[in-house]
């Protein structure tokens, strides 16, 4: 651990809107590696002012007239020159940062032994209250700054949002496992190749969601397995188990032995200590659609008929999701249009298993659904006609995915 | 040969041109300036004509990234910059006080064009704000009948940006191979 680190100088931010507040914390914290932390104005060692937005410039003007307790940061994009007041050229760079903040520990231990100094002539301190007093009957009141507190909760985010995990034909296979008794891509066992949610973890999951959404409260499921809490206000889950582990607990058939031992019950995130393991929380919509795809092994939910047209509501966040293969081009076909799962595989030319994974994962987020307007049992799903460009098309595709 | 384009544009401090960094093979040029208006509140250096980076392809094609300037008032280089455009990536700045103003002006200022061709959304900031929710960009949407891909993303993620422009080429034709 460095220097910095150990005893990180205490700043507040003030004239910042909220966005530069926060990347101004994001930045103390990442690049300068926590050599300051932002705190509440009165416990703040360095006061850090933007130099340059007109409201932050009267701020700063007000600040510097005042006898100030403290060293003074000036971000700046002009010179910047003030009897006391250190600068820092916009746009900040790390090695300019670190050296202020190193300077500006230098000049709050030269505060510090003034402030001693001082009390230690209680004369001298009184002719500063006198001081104080006096410009407190002139009316000239100070603007209060604003201050910005780094939000602890915000700080602990980063390793919760992962980007996604893209998977192809043979990766996909290997990763998800098969179903040794049914060939889901055998058209004489489509019928078969159904599963129900409740049958395993998945629908547990899914009606705790329900009811943690419901009643807007912080819950825990007990499954006989491993705990869960569910966070309906983050939309964030938390569980001490990996992707291996959750994969292989996905796909067991639940008997009602093991039913019986679920439940859920009220929790507290404080008194439960989840304070040291907060790589263990993912987003919700994230967690169940993987553990959908884990659930299905290439089967579609059995409240999905087959044979009727399905609606996708609109595109998943594909960024912050498990990639199926094709999934992307499915939800492409299936925003022109309501389709049956067999004809989706049909005009795309895929094994009808990415489709029924892509379905179960899909409705398990509430984006599929099955049509129930007369018309779209009618209408014939508009054919799908090459573009013109889809050789240019195809060679960006195959750059994109390298 | 053809000039063939990617179009991203958004607000002032949306990561156009960290975007187009991302996934161009050769540094974008850049055509920065210290802000002096109102940007400068958000970011000390913004964009005054436009970035530009290159994806070289297989055969020796280039598609050019162009990144229009964030700022209303260059907006007499967007007609001349979609030209030859295959589509529009949009990217929203999340922390900005009305996120769905933003997207509004841009879906009406380039409601000619994605008529013709496709737009993808990213939001972006989704860290530091998480509202609006993806599902409520969705949302504003549904009267419109149009249901382009909105991701959240990362601008600096190769594979955010990647994800989002490839949806937009899935948007123009579902038939393209993986």
């Amino acid at each position: 651990m460095s220097e910095h680190n150990k005893r990180p100088l205490k700043v507040a931010l003030h004239g910042m809107d909220v966005r530069s507040c926060k990347t101004m914390m994001m930045f103390l914290q990442g690049p300068c590696k926590g050599a300051a932390t932002v705190v509440n104005e009165n416990d703040a060692d360095v006061d850090i002012f933007d130099g340059d937005a007109p409201v932050s410039k009267n701020l700063l003007s007000q600040h510097l007239q005042t006898e100030r307790q403290k060293p003074t940061i000036v971000l700046s994009l002009q010179d910047f020159t003030h009897d006391g007041a250190l600068q820092v050229r916009k746009p900040v760079k790390t090695d300019d940062m670190l050296s202020v903040l190193r300077e500006a520990k230098i000049l709050l231990a030269e505060f510090a032994k003034k402030k001693a100094q001082k009390q230690a002539a209680p004369a001298m301190a009184t002719a500063v209250a006198g001081e104080a007093e006096e410009e407190e009957e002139t009316g000239v009141e100070p603007q209060p700054l604003k201050t910005y507190v780094l939000d602890q909760s915000e700080r602990k985010k980063t390793s919760k949002h992962q980007t996604a995990m893209r998977f192809d034909e043979k990766g996909f296979q290997a990763y998800i496992g098969s179903l040794p008794d049914i060939d889901v891509n055998d058209p004489a066992q489509f019928a078969q190749a159904s599963y129900d949610p409740k049958d395993y973890f998945q629908g547990y999951i899914q009606s705790a969601f329900m009811v943690c959404r419901a009643k807007g409260q912080i819950l825990q499921l007990q499954s006989g397995w491993k705990p869960i809490m569910i966070f309906p206000h983050t939309h964030e889950v938390w569980l001490d188990a990996d992707d291996p582990q959750l994969r292989a607990f996905a796909g067991i058939k639940l008997n009602p032995n093991s039913a019986s031992k679920m439940s859920i019950s009220p929790a507290n995130a404080q008194t439960m200590g989840l304070g040291g393991s907060l790589d263990k929380f993912q987003s919700m919509d994230a967690f169940l659609w993987k553990l959908a795809c884990w659930t299905s092994k290439g089967r579609y939910p059995h409240m999905i008929d087959y044979t009727q047209p399905v609606y996708l509501k609109n595109w998943p966040n594909f960024t912050r999701l498990l990639i199926t293969p094709h999934a992307l081009r499915i939800a492409a076909l299936m925003m022109q249009g309501p389709r049956t799962l067999t004809n989706i595989a049909q005009v795309l030319n895929i094994k009808p298993q990415y489709v029924f994974v892509f379905a179960s994962a899909a409705h398990s987020l509430g984006l599929m659904g099955q049509v129930k307007r007369e018309a779209d049992n009618l209408v014939q799903p508009p054919e799908v006609k090459p573009s013109k460009g889809q050789g240019l098309l195809s060679r960006i595709m195959n750059k994109l995915r390298g | 040969m053809s000039q063939y384009k990617i179009i991203f544009t958004g607000p002032v401090g949306a990561g156009k041109t960290t975007a187009i960094h991302s996934i161009s093979d050769v540094p974008p040029v850049k055509t920065d300036a210290l802000a002096s208006d109102m940007t400068k509140s958000r970011k000390a250096a913004t964009t005054v004509a436009m970035d530009y980076g290159v994806m070289n392809l297989s055969d020796g094609e280039k598609i050019h990234l162009y990144g229009t300037p964030g700022q209303e008032r260059f907006d007499f280089m967007w007609d001349i910059l979609i030209n030859g455009g295959i589509g529009l990536i949009l990217l929203l700045d999340n922390t900005r006080a009305d996120p769905f103003k933003d997207m509004k002006f841009f879906m009406d200022s380039f409601g000619d064009f994605i008529s013709k061709t496709s737009v993808a959304i990213g939001v972006t900031q989704m860290d530091l704000s998480t509202k609006p929710t993806i599902a409520d960009y969705h949302t504003q949407f549904q009267a419109s009948g149009l249901k382009p891909p909105i991701f959240a993303v990362d601008a600096r993620v190769r594979n955010d940006v990647s994800l989002l422009v490839q949806s937009l080429l899935y948007s123009l034709d579902p038939g393209l191979a993986e």
